[in-house]
């Protein structure tokens, strides 16, 4: 007993003194940003202020907190804080309003509880396959929900795919993301064969059928993207997901045929200055904001990122690219590495394929939205209207980040809990022989 | 469970190369095209940089904007002339899109200055001032046209050198005060006044298109010029008719020159249809129409002709500038100029000298052909029609008395109805070596080309010959 406490403590130091350093840096760099805010002259106000001291205090206590009651990967924990914290002070320094910031860190309160949750759930309860029909059902109607009638679902600008209940709004395609992920795990864990995973494939190609019908291309190319992924990781077949990711781009040649919609945007993304004024008008003033921006960035507060049309959301690291730099964008696209590297070590150290396919999927699922929302930003891709996670406004894409980042550090300390036990026989053992 | 961390250790690699793909991408593109894009005309931060901007000059070099002490921008004091080159000039507040300060902000600001540069003017606190542009645009010249415009009326005229390519006036009305929109309320701008309708007008050109019909019709066979055509007033074809102007009285038999120095929409119905869409085109997109113009000096709008013909009907109105052919102003300018030059299309340039602050010259406008867009026969032919036409034809009232004059009217029917007056559009030139100047004139609903069109472009050849020379 006395052993087991001794290893539990030591553990636990370990931890702590791994991340410390970074979380003592990750509080400086948020007070010291949210202070320069704070003090920019034309917009003397309490909130930036009240938030230099909220963000720290809020990412020392969730860190220190979450790292008590279970053993998680605190690296990702606060790095997933640090990201939640880009956006709110990117957020407060180029919204004309104080609302936009003030919205999104009551989203990102919410978010926190909301991976609470996530690491609670994928803890505490088993027999995933077992779960798989019922989840399948709900994640299906789900989805579906745009298409009821107005006021709850309708058409916004060529897209289906908000809900409206009262006075809340949110996207269900986002917060099925870490859904269907973990659908597909169950089902594509212990030996994953053809025919049995058939089932949970068609799944997924109903899921995508339903956003095609919606219009929400962005979340449609993800899900299919990160379907194909978990399913060569399970199955090695990589023959098949070529033939997949095949009939995908055979998909997508139908589609930039049918939808004048999808070749707009092409033929946007080929030369934006074509059209500058209309159709090219975001891409050519989100370039200009970044070229603005070069290498060190044109200073908090002293750019004009609000001449990018969804300057918040789609277009946020475009704002970062103006107000901080190049150098800045590059470290915040570390930072996803970081995540995704960490995130896989989590992957590999799970004990149950299941557990380890599912934080698969949630890593490959970020590193993905990432880089497409940051490519269509700089120009490399046609854009996608997917967000930036953790940093973009929008609840749903926030709260649904914050969910799917607390199943991965839930994983996180069930690894760590069965090292524990492992040190802990080890040392039994020891204790035996000797 | 071996092979799942093997394939995700391959997939997570994939990510990592995706990521650094994108960084790279990123972090080279900025560094290469950074400073394109930064001074790009559409990127309103421009607008707002600390330097002053350099001043704009005319040809004679008369200020036409310059930086005071205190930073502000200062246009010609007399309003009638700052308002007559507004849209020419542009404003700080970038609502003339096509103006230089808007299109030439990067240089006026001078942002490709050197780091050195700007940290010695940052030590020796001086401002840092941008480089100057000369435009080829005469002040006097635009103010006088502007001013000799009928009142009441929109519409453009532009008139530039053939010979060179210089282009010396955009009038485009309405025009507004740059003064009027510095200032945040709007009021007091007519509406489309923000827009240069020499470079952003797309008219439909009636009449005038002639020129390139005729063009395609000498080219492709000159012994057409001994055809005999005859105009019963009107002329019913498969699947449609058309009129002449003058609807009431036959043309009767006519030569070609006779059929277009009485602008006979008959005639050159039939020309086109026995020309066939094929070779039509062709001419028309050696004048330039269906190209993406790449001026340099500013934007102009594409002309456009017909690409695909349903019918015989679209070919003859193509013929007589209707349907759906459109032209600018100042592309309707060099068409004529072209007629003038030989059959060589000059390229047109706005402007004449870029100098640094310190007086270095960093660019010189240089005249350049465009193409030859007929032969050089043909264009003389057509300089001969076009001077007959205004000796005795439809724009006697374009003539200029002293000078050799061309000209060619139109009136380009705008509503299907005729429930609105035409658009009166003119072109021609100065047949004279020392007075090389081309005019397009178009306005909105004048009615026929012949009178307002025809006298405003003879005021304005005689103001070009009295200001440039």
């Amino acid at each position: 007993m006395r052993t087991q406490k001794k290893v539990e403590k030591m553990r636990r130091a370990l931890m702590r003194s791994n991340t410390r350093l970074l979380l003592t840096a990750v509080v400086i760099f948020q007070a010291l940003a949210m202070l320069l805010i704070a003090l920019k002259p034309e917009t003397a106000s309490l909130q930036p202020l009240i938030l230099a001291a909220a963000i720290p205090l809020t990412t020392i206590l969730v860190t220190n907190l979450m790292g008590k009651i279970w053993p998680v990967d605190r690296a990702i924990l606060i790095l997933v804080l640090l990201l939640a914290s880009v956006g709110l002070i990117a957020l407060s320094d180029v919204c004309r309003s104080e609302e936009t910031p003030r919205t999104q860190a009551i989203y990102a309160l919410v978010g926190v509880v909301a991976m609470f949750i996530g690491a609670g759930l994928i803890r505490g309860l088993s027999d995933w396959k077992k779960r798989a029909p019922f989840m399948m059902a709900l994640c299906a109607l789900a989805l579906l929900t745009p298409w009821l009638p107005a006021p709850i679902g309708g058409w916004y600008e060529g897209a289906r795919n908000w809900i409206h209940l009262g006075p809340i709004s949110g996207q269900p395609s986002e917060f099925m993301k870490p859904v269907l992920i973990v659908i597909l795990a169950a089902g594509f864990s212990n030996r994953a064969r053809f025919t049995r995973c058939l089932p949970y494939i068609a799944f997924a190609a109903l899921c995508c059928g339903i956003l095609l019908s919606e219009r929400d291309l962005g979340a449609l190319l993800l899900y299919f993207l990160t379907t194909v992924l978990m399913y060569y990781v399970a199955s090695s077949n990589g023959a098949l997901c070529a033939a997949g990711l095949g009939m995908g781009a055979g998909a997508a040649v139908i589609a930039y045929n049918a939808m004048p919609y999808v070749q707009d945007r092409v033929a946007i993304w080929k030369n934006p200055w074509s059209d500058p004024l209309d159709a090219g008008y975001q891409i050519v003033r989100a370039l200009a904001a970044i070229g603005s921006g070069g290498l060190f960035g044109m200073g908090l507060g002293l750019g004009m990122p609000r001449s990018v049309p969804l300057y918040h959301s789609d277009f946020i690291f475009t704002s970062i690219a103006e107000e901080f730099g190049l150098i800045f964008s590059i470290a915040l696209m570390a930072v996803y590495v970081l995540i995704i590297m960490r995130g896989l070590i989590v992957a590999m150290n799970a004990r149950t394929s299941f557990h380890s396919i599912t934080a698969f999927g949630l890593v490959a699922i970020l590193g993905l939205q990432a880089l497409l929302i940051i490519g269509g930003n700089t120009k490399l891709l046609p854009l996608t209207g997917v967000t930036l996670p953790l940093v973009s406004y929008g609840g749903s894409s926030l709260v649904s980040c914050f969910f799917s980042m607390g199943v991965l550090l839930g994983i996180s300390s069930m690894n760590a809990e069965d090292e524990a036990r492992d040190i802990e026989k080890i040392a039994l053992q020891e204790e035996v022989r000797l | 469970m071996k092979e799942l961390r093997r394939n995700m250790r391959a997939i997570g690699t994939l990510l990592m190369v995706l990521f650094i793909c994108a960084g790279a991408w990123y972090g080279v593109t900025v560094y290469t095209q950074g400073d394109t894009w930064a001074s790009d005309v559409y990127n309103p931060r421009l607008a707002r940089s600390s330097s002053d901007r350099g001043d704009i000059t005319d040809r004679d070099g008369v200020v036409l904007a310059t930086t005071d002490d205190e930073g502000n921008r200062v246009y010609l004091e007399n309003t009638a002339a700052r308002r007559a080159l507004s849209q020419t000039v542009g404003d700080t507040a970038g609502m003339s899109g096509a103006g230089v300060e808007t299109f030439f902000s990067a240089t006026l600001l001078d942002l490709s200055t050197g780091l050195t540069d700007r940290l010695s003017e940052l030590f020796n606190d001086a401002r840092h001032v941008g480089s100057s542009v000369q435009i080829t645009v005469d002040a006097q010249l635009q103010t006088a046209i502007a001013a000799a415009f009928p009142s009441g009326y929109k519409g453009a005229v532009c008139v530039m050198n053939y010979k060179t390519g210089e282009i010396l006036a955009m009038v485009s009305l309405p025009n507004y005060d740059p003064y009027a929109v510095s200032s945040d309320s709007e009021e007091g701008v007519a509406d489309t006044a923000y827009l240069n309708r020499c470079l952003q007008g797309l008219y439909t050109p009636g009449s005038v298109f002639k020129i390139v019909t005729l063009a395609s019709a000498l080219d492709y066979d000159p012994s057409v010029v001994n055809q005999i055509f005859t105009c019963s007033g009107t002329w019913e074809y498969e699947g449609g008719s058309i009129v002449c102007m003058s609807g009431r009285t036959a043309h009767g038999n006519v030569t070609l020159e006779q059929a277009f120095t009485k602008s006979c929409n008959v005639t050159f119905g039939k020309l086109a249809y026995q020309l066939g869409a094929e070779r039509l085109r062709a001419t028309a997109e050696a004048f330039g129409f269906n190209e993406n113009f790449k001026f340099g000096d500013f934007v102009v709008y594409n002309s456009s002709f017909p690409g695909e013909m349903r019918n015989m009907n679209s070919l003859v109105w193509a013929g007589i500038g209707q349907g759906e052919v459109l032209v600018t102003p100042l592309h309707m300018a060099m068409i004529s100029g072209a007629v003038a030059n030989g059959g060589v299309m000059m390229q047109p340039y706005l402007v004449k000298n870029i100098t640094t602050s310190l007086g270095q010259t960093t660019r010189k406008g240089t005249s350049s052909a465009y193409r030859q867009v007929m032969s050089s026969s043909t264009a003389s032919t057509i300089a001969k029609y076009m001077y007959e036409t205004v000796k005795s034809g439809t724009a006697t009232k374009g003539a200029v008395p002293g000078y050799t004059v061309c000209g060619k009217t139109g009136s380009a029917e705008t509503s299907d109805d005729k429930t609105k007056a035409t658009n009166a559009w003119y072109t021609g030139f100065l047949f004279e070596n020392d007075h090389p100047y081309a005019v397009a004139v178009v306005i909105e609903e004048g009615g026929a080309g012949g009178n307002l069109a025809a006298e405003t472009a003879a005021k304005a050849l005689q103001y070009a010959i009295q200001y440039v020379g």
